[in-house]
């Protein structure tokens, strides 16, 4: 009997193992079971661009989408657009799921997808180009094609162009952000500094000179992060496109080593280094909100997302910063590149909310009033907003309108008028996110003082070539 | 073999379960990351075949060499500080100076409250106290008069803060285990020796150590395994580019950040092949010792 009741258990034990191992599948619906008539065109106004949605109602559920930064903010439009579209979506609900970055994203949207699970894909997802490529070449981005070349003569120059891949585009455009100078004027005007001096690379070095020779030390012209944030903020988006440099030849081939353009560009970055101009610490982090606060540091050549950083941190220098356009190299003339974000809708056999979002997106992008009102709503919480990518609405006096923060002048303006001079972006590729592993790598070495430039630049190069060998280049 | 298993039916399908499991969790997913290792693939669409080209990628890539060169570090200064570190404070907590059960219960949890906070957490806080210019740890120094470390921008102090982690982290789980084993060995060897004239140190060294013997070699290779999967201290408190990465994170970053999922599938090949020498000359040590 004992025997009996022993194998039994053993059974059971086993049948138990089985069945946790074994995936439930009562309640997974089919993820081609209503295929067809969400391309789209199907529903497209006159206009060529914002869908009509006459007679079509949503079924009820949550569109999810991928995002990063506060996308809880973002979350506020779009649920309030909800809530006045009801008569199309009386039960749809809209989630911005909070992701760490675009590579937390993909690995998300990859192993969904790759466990066969896609009807846990998200409906959109925020991405940036190189996500877009990936994406778009497995075959899990909508085209958007179709829908979007009526409406970019609509939009700033290059609005999709790194959405763009053979022909196709794969992404809605949601902001193209610039590079641009923010600089603390009570800080130069106490130490008879013109800022204008800073419209070149050479003038910005010789104002950090200025600075720290009249404070007696006390003030750094900016930062240097010892982190992968140095190659990402002065880098890739900065110094690198508007010194014209290079990673890859036109045939993808390694090119950084011998590149003039890097050497101007890494060499900029060394000299500021070298003097003493650069106050080491982490961007993003209390102690350089600290120094900002305490004016220590008195520029940031970054990207105009780092507006949003200085509102919600550094209120106590509220009214002394000002913003122009990022420093040009001799020779070149550009001021850096403008970062793009998109919008991909994800392909997943039946996305039934795929028109919905890009009628949300085309309010987003195109509807002035809710546009302002929501922007209006952001400034009131410090919150996150970008200058849009419409063209109308950035000839609206809303987005002229005084920043009290940049003591009178108006950010959004001077947003605007920066993406006129920007440099191009460097190439896109699917190696990409390896070659910045491999670049940031031999940088932060460069800042915690283990290498020269030279020597970092030489083994950025031996390094690329070693892991990478050739990049595919479109 | 058809008889053994009917004679021998019940114990094999009370094992079974667990061979279910580890087939269906650890050998097949072995055996893929093997074929995935022999392929170039970025996690989506179809895997293409390179043959022995991530291998070889690995022998030239500076980043892997200084990951293998840092998990070594982190290995045998864990190994070394971590048993030592257990094996004292498990004497402490079991030596008659602690009479008292409540303090001697108190102690006990107190040591082991480490080993249950969450990593992430942990380095968190670690990476406060090691900051440059605000952390507590420079602030005790400059009280000292001595000069600000760069403990986490610097190549050469980068790995500190990750060693006091793991030692903090990891020292309370073998010190419980530690201290089973002295539990577990007789008073009256210690009672004989007293007679004899031994002191407390020989009463250490050839009584508490010998009795101990596999119980630290048991710490040795679980140890070993856990500072070869090296992950959440490094990660949460990196150095300069990968001068503080352990192998296992390389091979996350290099299958989850770059996408490389071949690559890392060749990292994890050769991380299952180190640990399996490492595991093997371990156990024909004891063996040689007569140990096993």
């Amino acid at each position: 009997m004992k025997k009996k009741i022993a194998l039994l258990l053993a059974a059971a034990l086993t049948a138990g193992s089985l069945s946790a191992c074994g995936g439930g599948n009562e309640s997974a619906p089919s993820a081609t079971a209503a295929k067809g008539g969400d391309n789209g065109s199907a529903a497209q106004g006159g206009d060529g661009g914002q869908p009509a949605a006459s007679g079509t109602v949503y079924p009820a559920g949550t569109l999810t989408v991928y995002a990063m930064g506060n996308p809880q903010y973002r979350q506020q439009y779009f649920e309030t657009w909800l809530e006045n579209h009801r008569d199309i979506a009386p039960d749809v609900k809209i989630e911005f799921v909070q992701t760490e970055g675009t590579a937390d994203i993909r690995e998300k949207i990859t192993m969904t997808a790759l466990s066969g699970a896609t009807e846990d894909l998200p409906d959109a997802a925020m991405l940036d180009p190189v996500t877009i490529m990936d994406l778009a070449n497995a075959g899990l981005l909508k085209d958007e094609t179709e829908y979007l070349t009526p409406l970019l003569d609509k939009m700033v120059d290059g609005a999709a162009k790194d959405a763009t891949i053979d022909g196709k585009i794969y992404a809605l455009p949601d902001s193209v952000r610039p590079q641009v100078l923010f600089y603390n004027k009570e800080i130069f005007d106490q130490y008879g500094i013109d800022p204008e001096m800073m419209k070149t690379m050479d003038g910005y070095i010789e104002a950090g000179r200025q600075l720290k020779e009249k404070s007696g030390g006390e003030v750094f012209l900016s930062y240097i992060d010892p982190t992968s944030k140095t190659w990402r903020y002065w880098g890739r988006r900065g110094l690198m496109p508007s010194a014209d440099a290079k990673i890859w030849d036109d045939s993808g081939e390694v090119i950084i080593g011998s590149d003039e353009g890097t050497k101007k560009a890494l060499g900029a970055l060394d000299t500021m280094n070298s003097e003493g101009l650069l106050m080491k610490t982490t961007i993003m982090e209390p102690a350089l909100y600290d120094a900002i606060n305490n004016q220590k540091v008195a520029t940031f050549c970054i990207g105009a997302f780092w507006d949003e950083f200085m509102r919600q941190n550094c209120d106590a220098v509220k009214g002394q910063w000002r913003v122009m356009s990022a420093p040009e190299f001799e020779g070149v003339q550009k001021a850096g590149a403008p970062v793009s974000q998109y919008m991909g809708i994800i392909e997943k056999g039946d996305n039934p909310y795929s028109e919905l979002f890009r009628m949300m997106w085309y309010d987003f992008t195109f509807d002035i009033d809710a546009k302002e009102e929501w922007v209006n709503s952001m400034e009131a919480q410090n919150a996150p907003y970008s200058n849009p990518v419409s063209i109308e609405m950035l000839e609206d006096p809303f987005w002229k309108e005084p920043s009290e923060f940049y003591g009178g002048m108006s950010f959004r303006e001077m947003e605007g008028k920066c993406l006129q001079n920007g440099a191009d972006n460097l190439i896109v590729t699917p190696q990409d996110a390896e070659a910045d592993e491999i670049i940031s790598a031999e940088l932060e070495k460069y800042v915690a003082g283990n290498q020269s430039m030279e020597e970092a630049i030489a083994n950025m190069d031996k390094n690329l070539k070693a892991k990478i060998g050739k990049a595919q280049v479109n | 073999m058809l008889q053994t298993l009917k004679k021998y039916r019940a114990p094999y399908l009370f094992i079974l379960p667990f061979f279910i499991l580890f087939f269906i969790f650890q050998l097949i997913p072995t055996i893929w990351t093997i074929y995935i290792s022999l392929t170039d693939w970025k996690g989506i669409g179809s895997p293409k075949f390179c043959g022995l080209s991530n291998y070889r990628k690995m022998m030239v890539d500076n980043m892997f060499w200084e990951s293998l060169g840092n998990t070594v570090v982190y290995w045998i200064s864990g190994l070394i500080l971590i048993i030592c570190c257990a094996l004292l404070i498990a004497c402490l907590l079991n030596s008659r100076f602690l009479s008292n059960d409540s303090a001697r219960a108190f102690f006990k949890t107190a040591t082991f409250l480490p080993n249950i906070c969450a990593a992430i957490a942990m380095g968190l806080i670690f990476r406060m106290l090691f900051d440059e210019n605000v952390g507590l740890v420079n602030e005790v120094i400059a009280m000292t008069g001595g000069a600000k470390v760069p403990w986490l921008t610097s190549t050469t102090f980068s790995k500190i803060p990750v060693i006091i982690l793991n030692v903090w982290r990891y020292t309370p789980w073998f010190t419980m285990i530690l201290l089973s084993g002295l539990l577990n060995i007789s008073k009256d060897y210690y009672e004989a020796a007293t007679v004899d004239g031994a002191n407390s140190a020989q009463q250490f060294w050839f009584i508490t150590l010998p009795s101990l013997k596999n119980i630290l070699f048991f710490c040795s290779v679980t140890l070993t395994v856990d500072m070869w999967k090296l992950f959440n201290e490094s990660y949460i408190l990196p150095g300069p580019g990968t001068s503080n990465s352990s192998l296992f994170q390389y091979m996350y970053e290099s299958g989850f950040n770059v996408f490389n999922m071949g690559y890392a599938s060749a990292i994890g090949v050769v991380l299952i092949l180190i640990l399996m020498v490492i595991s093997v000359i371990q156990f024909a040590v004891r063996r040689r010792q007569g140990e096993l």
